[in-house]
């Protein structure tokens, strides 16, 4: 077999790998980025503390940092996460700390007179953040957010150390075999190109699908 | 509390750090009145407004809405506020929503009424302040600043409250565009809708207030019908605001 | 297995020589990247059609590549095989970042100088400068003071990323702390500290660039522009 033959249908696992993990991993992030963002803003003393310190050490941290910790560190404490798993767990935790920081901006935002409005026709706070507050925030941070997808998509590629047969992993497999690395890593950064451009388009849409007039999305 | 009254206010104060800015406000009104607080700028009449449905909270004081006393600890804010409107200087129209969601959205999330329930309310709200079915589907950011207001009086009016606070409704407004607003409440005052109105537009006071109350320094000085306070006022100080007004709608005595 | 042992602390000043790998990474990999990023960013601003569609074209790649493939990329391939170069761990790693540091960088840049109003150009070719002489005189000084809250953020991500050259073999923080779990058989601690550390550093960084922000400001002049 020539060396194509053998590594395409390898990478194209590779491929579906990342994507697996990047199915899970991106909303997830939005999600846990929206919580922590809201709990920042309007928890109580000790889960706005809670969140901030989850953010402050997932921000903080390097992403490599925090795919070892998690799959070598926790096993220090007898518990033992899958190699796919830690990487995802990693992803979440640190995409969704960056993530938080531009909801909790766009929440700040959000002009005063909307949470008065909200109150002065009997809302709770409750009501108040989930029907008023949050659909404008969102759309503001959407930028920040889809800027943070985009960075995952291509931070996935340090799975490997951990020991996940991600894109790169495979590359780099192949590469220590047939030593070709002009071939082995233009073809990966072809195919990692596709996918944040796409990814970009994606969300430039979404962006354009979402907008309303009156809530401006650069902030 | 006398009988029919609406709203009752004893003796509010409240201050921002050092600055006083009620020093004892108290006045009542009963159903179908309109009164109108007018005065110079900064004396406290928006805190007033704001302490009446608890946005902000009083330091000292007691506020009764019909037999409630809804500055007792322990009461349900949220229930007390579906029951006043407040229409804001700012509008504060919820710019995510469309129009017709801007005026339901109080009915089926917080009065959890059935959707076309709602619906049906906020098409009568919408109408009676002459915001047609043509803009219902549009976004506030499309509206005009008069459109806008309107839009906000709906929204207090479809929750079918007790009385409405109107606080320096046409301030933001461009000139051309106060008296579409104005109209509006004019007309509702004369259904007998019962209103407290926070206002510098004099005339709107003489056509259709019941009292009015000239506030300065924290506290009201002077009231009483609006002809009299304008033309025939006690007080200097009332005498001296009202001076130029006077000479715009022509000395009456 | 103990969380930690007395032995992990006689590892902590190998771990922390790495901060000399750790730095000369991200202050080379920073400065690099702003000798590329400025002219990128003045091409786009300025440039014509072609310019600025190859100038494009570069920032797209190096933003679009993960920072793991370029490496590899740039290490056992495009060095040794295209240039016939054999270059070390760090130098490489260095020209990595700072290739991909200079496009995020002039995109920084470009928002900075597009936020000058054009009444500031204008007034400079009325004194008769001619194009590059109002920007390296009027323009860019402007635009770099505007530039340096975006430029700190990229030292904090710089920071972070030095952290992924391990994978060429550089002796950078991470990677000794990678050989003291491996010596001492515990992973908790020895990571957790090497994520304080970096926090620490980014930190300590990030204040130095604040200070020199608030040194350069124009008086009277408080503008906020790039990212």
């Amino acid at each position: 077999m020539t060396f194509w033959e053998e590594f395409l249908p390898a990478l194209f696992k590779g491929v579906l790998t990342t994507l697996e993990m990047l199915a899970i991993a991106a909303p997830a992030s939005v999600a846990l980025g929206i919580l922590l963002g809201t709990l920042r803003v309007y928890g109580g003393r000790v889960t706005s503390l809670i969140a901030t310190a989850v953010v402050v050490t997932f921000r903080g941290f390097p992403l490599l940092v925090t795919l070892l910790l998690l799959f070598f560190g926790l096993a220090d404490l007898r518990i033992y996460l899958t190699p796919f798993w830690a990487a995802v767990l990693g992803f979440i935790l640190c995409s969704g700390s960056y993530q938080s920081e531009y909801v909790r901006g766009a929440i700040r935002s959000i002009d005063i007179g909307q949470s008065l409005a909200a109150k002065a026709i009997g809302m709770t706070k409750f009501q108040e953040v989930m029907y008023i507050i949050l659909p404008q925030a969102i759309r503001r941070a959407l930028p920040g957010i889809s800027n943070e997808i985009i960075y995952m998509i291509k931070y996935s590629s340090l799975a490997f150390v951990v020991g996940v047969q991600e894109m790169f992993a495979v590359g780099k497999h192949f590469n220590s075999i047939y030593f070709r690395p002009i071939e082995i890593f233009l073809t990966l950064a072809a195919i990692y190109l596709i996918m944040t451009t796409t990814a970009t388009i994606f969300f430039k849409w979404l962006e354009y699908k979402l907008r309303i007039p009156g809530i401006e999305m650069g902030v | 509390m006398g009988k029919d009254a609406v709203l009752r206010v004893e003796d509010l104060h409240k201050s921002y750090g050092k600055l006083k800015v009620l020093k004892g406000v108290s006045f009542e009104i009963r159903r179908g009145e309109t009164k109108v607080i007018a005065g110079p700028s900064g004396v406290g009449k928006s805190t007033l407004l704001r302490c009446i449905n608890l946005l902000t909270k009083p330091d000292k004081g007691r506020i009764w809405l019909e037999d409630v006393e809804i500055t007792k600890p322990g009461i349900n804010i949220n229930k007390i506020r579906q029951r006043i409107g407040f229409v804001f200087q700012e509008f504060n129209l919820f710019h995510h929503l469309k129009v017709i969601d801007n005026v339901m959205i109080g009915l089926t999330k917080v009065k959890k009424l059935p959707k076309d329930e709602a619906f049906r309310r906020a098409k009568e709200a919408l109408l009676a302040v002459y915001i047609t079915e043509d803009l219902w589907y549009k976004y506030p950011a499309q509206l005009s600043g008069g459109q806008k207001q309107r839009v906000a009086i709906a929204r207090a009016l479809a929750m079918d409250p007790v009385i409405i606070l109107y606080d320096e409704p046409t301030s933001a407004l461009d000139p051309q565009l106060v008296g579409e607003v104005l109209q509006v409440m004019k007309e509702l005052a004369k259904k007998g809708v019962t209103s407290l109105v926070v206002t510098h537009e004099i005339g709107f006071a003489l056509e259709v207030a019941d009292e009015l109350m000239f506030m300065y320094d924290g506290k009201i000085i002077e009231r009483g019908p609006p002809k009299e306070v304008v033309f025939n006022p006690r007080h200097e100080i009332t005498k001296k605001f009202f001076e130029k007004v006077g000479r715009l709608y022509g000395e009456r005595r | 297995m103990p969380i930690v042992s007395p032995e992990f602390v006689n590892y902590v000043p190998y771990i922390l020589k790495g901060a000399l790998w750790t730095f000369s990474l991200t202050f080379g990999g920073l400065g690099l990247g702003f000798l590329i990023g400025v002219p990128i960013a003045v091409g786009q601003a300025y440039g014509g059609k072609i310019v600025k569609t190859l100038l494009d074209v570069y920032v797209w790649f190096f933003r679009g590549v993960p920072l793991i493939v370029l490496l590899f990329l740039f290490y056992w391939g495009v060095f040794p095989l295209v240039f016939g170069v054999k270059l070390s761990a760090l130098l490489t790693s260095i020209i990595v970042l700072g290739l991909r540091s200079g496009a995020y960088q002039s995109q920084i840049f470009r928002g900075a100088i597009e936020s000058i109003e054009e009444g500031q150009m204008l007034a400079a070719r009325a004194i008769g400068m001619t194009k590059a002489q109002a920007i390296i005189h009027i323009i860019l000084p402007q635009a770099l003071r505007i530039a340096i809250p975006g430029w700190t953020n990229e030292y904090a991500i710089l920071l972070k990323d030095s952290a992924i050259c391990f994978t060429l073999g550089v002796l950078e923080t991470l990677n000794r702390t990678r050989y003291v779990v491996i010596a001492t058989g515990e992973a908790l601690i020895p990571y957790i500290f090497a994520g304080i550390m970096f926090i620490i550093y980014t930190y300590g960084g990030t204040k130095l660039f604040n200070i020199i922000y608030e040194k350069v400001q124009i008086p009277g002049l408080i503008k906020s522009g790039g990212m």
